[in-house]
């Protein structure tokens, strides 16, 4: 069900034809709202326990780890294999077929059977049989130089240096985190009568958290077996500041474009929780508090450090408006219509980036009017035809609605230019040249634009020798345009409908469409490694596991971990004498 | 084999579109399929049957209009499986029912006829009372009807074999729909005749076996899912050195 229906509906929102242009998908931040976010709190408030309960790893780090995650009604249990993975097999790409680390989290117990047969297939990852208990499966491979500068040092009684991990912020890199039924593991309409994992991605989150506090435990048991006199534990400011990694590429924009249901949902939440933000006036403490806010994000974003020119441009151009955003409120004292006035000076003095960067930080400032919308990011999804619809309707729908996609041009060299298809090779997601390059008969009906507005001129002269015609009959006339039809009716009723894109265009780039989901799953540190593959981090300043139930600080101190800085380890010495 | 639902429904929609259906049938199709196996109700078997029939078939057509008023409408299928078009004729019905609060529709000459159950799920599940019934033709001669109410997500079905052959023993192989907007039409599916092999599957049943479905997976012939791996390959691009450049990826990720 699209919420968008059915529950309050502020006045300000924002329009879709600004908030679903690509551009600005793609200089969006992660949020509150964000999954990681979301799911933190909800472990917080709810005091899920992470526990290992079983460690047998040799003194090279290889062997079996198994976590255990008690909710309030239930638990799962977190699967981790460890192997050696020669240098030549290391590979990010989905192609790969073997990895320093599998994984998988099951539903319940693990008994020895299910262990001797998660052992036999979860390593295998896409090639193996997964259990239907499994309901995420994932791989990692370390960051090799971040991994062996942080055992030398701990081995050598030393704290790791800081800077490394705001250079490269995890110890491990997922390259995919499967759920909802892949190779056999559970469907996603088993975990949505489960409240522990009924949003969005939850479980998949879920996982990748654990693996971050596997890093921490592996990271310490190598350095102890190095020096077991000398070790001393990872310092728990870098225990926090440590991440986990996530290498991607195209393969999550077919994601995008056949749910558009489920991104709907989540930009109008969040344009939500934004627009009642927008209403609230604001009062001296939470002036303060942006401020403090903007000023930790633009430590954060000063500390970003990526190889990308063209990332690098906008993170400093990004980080340039946002000073001056700080300035601007040093000279702008708090009064009820401050919000609207620092949007309305940003619209006009700041990048797309920094835009959505103030945004996201008006979101955090008041918890309690966009917390509560933590549980409508998700949607059911279904698409249904109104067949009778009158097809002079649809016309209309059409033009009121997707007016953007009609700007197409079938014979436009440059608006036909990209072709997206699966290769053979593990059915990777790729993009090729039409005309260059072959297999575009066999393209991935993802160009949503190119497809509605050649429906659309499939409809005028039909609707022009019918006029009272229903769309079944347009469609009985026109059967192709099914799939084309059912969805232009489903999304027209929706606020934010469609990203608004030719995918085929040549100037598309593909790099907004990663960032947009991945700022919904709540990543940092952008890294592009091309232009379309990009390396991120999760949960670096997230709290740690054995803080979720022995909470020494609020839900409001642990949640506020968004835009993480570099740690100064001013104990260090009293670490330093900590052996383990 | 065991699969899980999203794999049955994946798979068999990446076949169907490299077996030439439409993007929106092949969802369909898929769609029917795996609702199908996942309630009980034999669609890999089914599939399976009709798979080669399916594979040699014009999909460029859909079913043909031979009448039509406000609230009646009778298609011909032309000897096709109801996977393809056929949701056409089922929507054409519900536009007229929309409009009329009952209408009838007849689809002649099809194939796979039980498949049609998954479509009119969603019928039902759009808030529209919908019966089907239709007859096997071979020996025993056999009645079927499904009937959902408005609103259910899982039917209640009735079959059984006829004590006698009518006279008429023309080969049926049509389908025929009622779909009420407002009532209940058939509250109780038991035949007042008596009847042969009368079976009965009822909703508790069928939610029943879609739960089981959840928790344990989805048995599948092994064969069958070569073979719809197999077609589904048709639709994945060969690779080259050129292509790999086409993910974007690095080469080296030793960093």
């Amino acid at each position: 069900m699209i919420s968008a229906t059915s529950s309050s509906v502020p006045n300000n929102l924002r329009p879709a034809s600004d908030v679903m242009k690509l551009e600005r998908l793609g200089s969006m931040f992660a949020s509150r709202l964000s999954f990681v976010r979301s799911l933190m709190r909800k472990m917080i408030a709810e005091r899920w326990q992470v526990v290992n309960t079983q460690f047998d790893l040799d003194g090279q780090g290889h062997g079996l780890a198994v976590y255990r995650i008690s909710t309030p009604e239930n638990c799962y249990h977190c699967v981790i294999f460890c192997r050696d993975l020669p240098a030549e097999l290391r590979s990010d790409r989905v192609i790969a077929e073997a990895w320093d680390v599998t994984f998988a989290m099951v539903e319940g117990e693990v008994e020895n059977s299910l262990l001797e047969q998660m052992e036999a297939n979860v390593p295998l990852q896409e090639a193996g049989r997964q259990h239907p208990r499994v309901l995420v499966l994932s791989r990692a491979n370390k960051s090799l130089r971040n991994f062996s500068q942080f055992v030398e040092a701990l081995s050598a009684g030393q704290q790791p240096d800081p800077a490394w991990l705001t250079a490269v912020g995890y110890l491990y890199r997922t390259t995919a985190v499967y759920g909802n039924g892949k190779f056999g593991i559970a469907d996603f309409a088993r975990l949505q009568r489960n409240s522990d994992f009924n949003r969005p991605f939850a479980a998949q989150m879920l996982a990748v958290y654990v693996l971050r506090q596997f890093s921490i435990d592996q990271l310490n048991h190598l350095a102890r077996a190095k020096a077991p006199d000398q070790a001393v534990p990872l310092h728990p400011e870098l225990e926090r500041y440590l991440g986990i990694g996530n290498s991607t590429g195209l393969g999550m924009a077919p994601f995008l474009i056949n749910h558009p249901q489920l991104i709907q949902q989540w930009v109008y939440t969040r344009e939500r929780a934004l627009a009642y933000v927008r209403e609230k006036p604001a009062t001296e403490q939470t002036h303060a508090k942006l401020r403090e806010l903007m000023a930790r994000a633009l430590t954060h974003l000063q500390q970003t450090k990526t190889e990308d020119p063209e990332q690098t441009l906008r993170n400093q151009s990004t980080a340039k408006s946002i000073a001056e955003t700080v300035d601007w409120l040093d000279r702008t004292l708090a009064h009820p219509g401050l919000y609207e006035e620092l949007i309305s000076w940003a619209e006009g003095q700041c990048s797309l980036e920094a835009q959505e960067l103030i945004n996201t930080l008006l979101i955090e400032l008041y918890p309690n009017l966009v917390d509560k919308l933590d549980d409508e990011l998700g949607c059911e999804e279904s698409m249904d035809l109104q067949p009778d619809m009158k097809a002079r309707q649809l016309k209309a729908l059409i033009e009121q609605k997707f007016e953007w996609a009609l700007h197409y041009r079938e014979d436009c060299h440059e608006d036909n230019y990209w072709f997206w298809y699966r290769s053979i090779e593990k059915e990777e997601p790729r993009l090729g040249v039409r005309g260059a390059e072959s297999g575009a008969e066999k393209e991935l009906a993802l160009a949503i634009g190119p497809r509605i507005s050649r429906c659309y001129a499939k409809l005028e002269p039909f609707v022009a020798n019918n006029p009272n015609a229903m769309v079944v009959e347009f469609l009985l006339a026109h059967p192709g345009q099914k799939d084309c039809v059912r969805r232009i009716q489903t999304m027209g009723e929706t606020p934010y409908g469609e990203i608004r894109a030719n995918l085929w265009h040549r100037n598309m780039k593909p790099m907004h469409l990663l960032r947009t989901k991945l700022s919904f799953f709540g990543a940092s540190r952008f890294d592009p490694k091309s232009d379309r593959w990009v390396r991120i981090t999760l949960f670096q300043g997230a709290p740690l596991a054995r803080e979720l139930c022995r909470p020494g600080r609020s839900l409001e101190q642990l949640d506020d971990w968004g835009f993480p800085v570099e740690p100064n380890l001013d104990t260090n010495h009293a670490v330093q004498g900590e052996h383990l | 084999m065991k699969v899980s639902f999203n794999e049955l429904q994946g798979l068999s929609r990446k076949a169907f579109i490299a077996i030439g259906f439409d993007e929106g049938d092949a969802n369909d199709a898929a769609d029917m399929v795996a609702w199908m196996e996942a309630h009980g109700l034999d669609g890999v078997t089914s599939l399976r049957k009709g798979l080669d029939f399916l594979l040699n078939e014009d999909k460029s057509h859909p079913p043909k209009l031979i009448y039509q008023d406000a609230d009646l409408c009778v298609v011909d299928a032309e000897n096709k499986t109801v996977l393809g078009h056929a949701s056409l004729a089922i929507e054409l019905g519900y536009a007229k029912c929309r409009a009329r609060g009952l209408s009838v529709t007849k689809i002649r000459h099809c194939h796979n006829r039980m498949l049609i159950v998954g479509y009119l799920s969603r019928i039902a599940r759009r808030g529209m009372s919908v019966t089907a019934f239709w007859r096997n033709s071979h020996e025993p001669l056999t009645e079927i009807i499904v009937s959902f109410k408005s609103g259910e997500a899982e039917p209640e079905i009735c079959m059984y074999g006829l004590p006698s052959i009518p006279d008429d023993t023309e080969p049926n192989n049509g389908i025929t729909l009622v779909m009420v907007n407002h009532v209940d039409l058939l509250p109780n599916l038991k035949p007042d005749a008596p009847a042969n092999d009368l079976i009965l599957q009822n909703q508790a049943a069928m939610l029943d076996w879609h739960e089981r479905s959840l928790v344990d997976g989805i048995e599948v012939d092994q064969e069958l899912w070569d073979r719809l791996k197999l077609l589904a390959t048709k639709m994945l691009v060969e690779s080259s050195e050129d292509s790999r450049q086409g993910a974007g990826a690095g080469t080296n990720d030793n960093d």
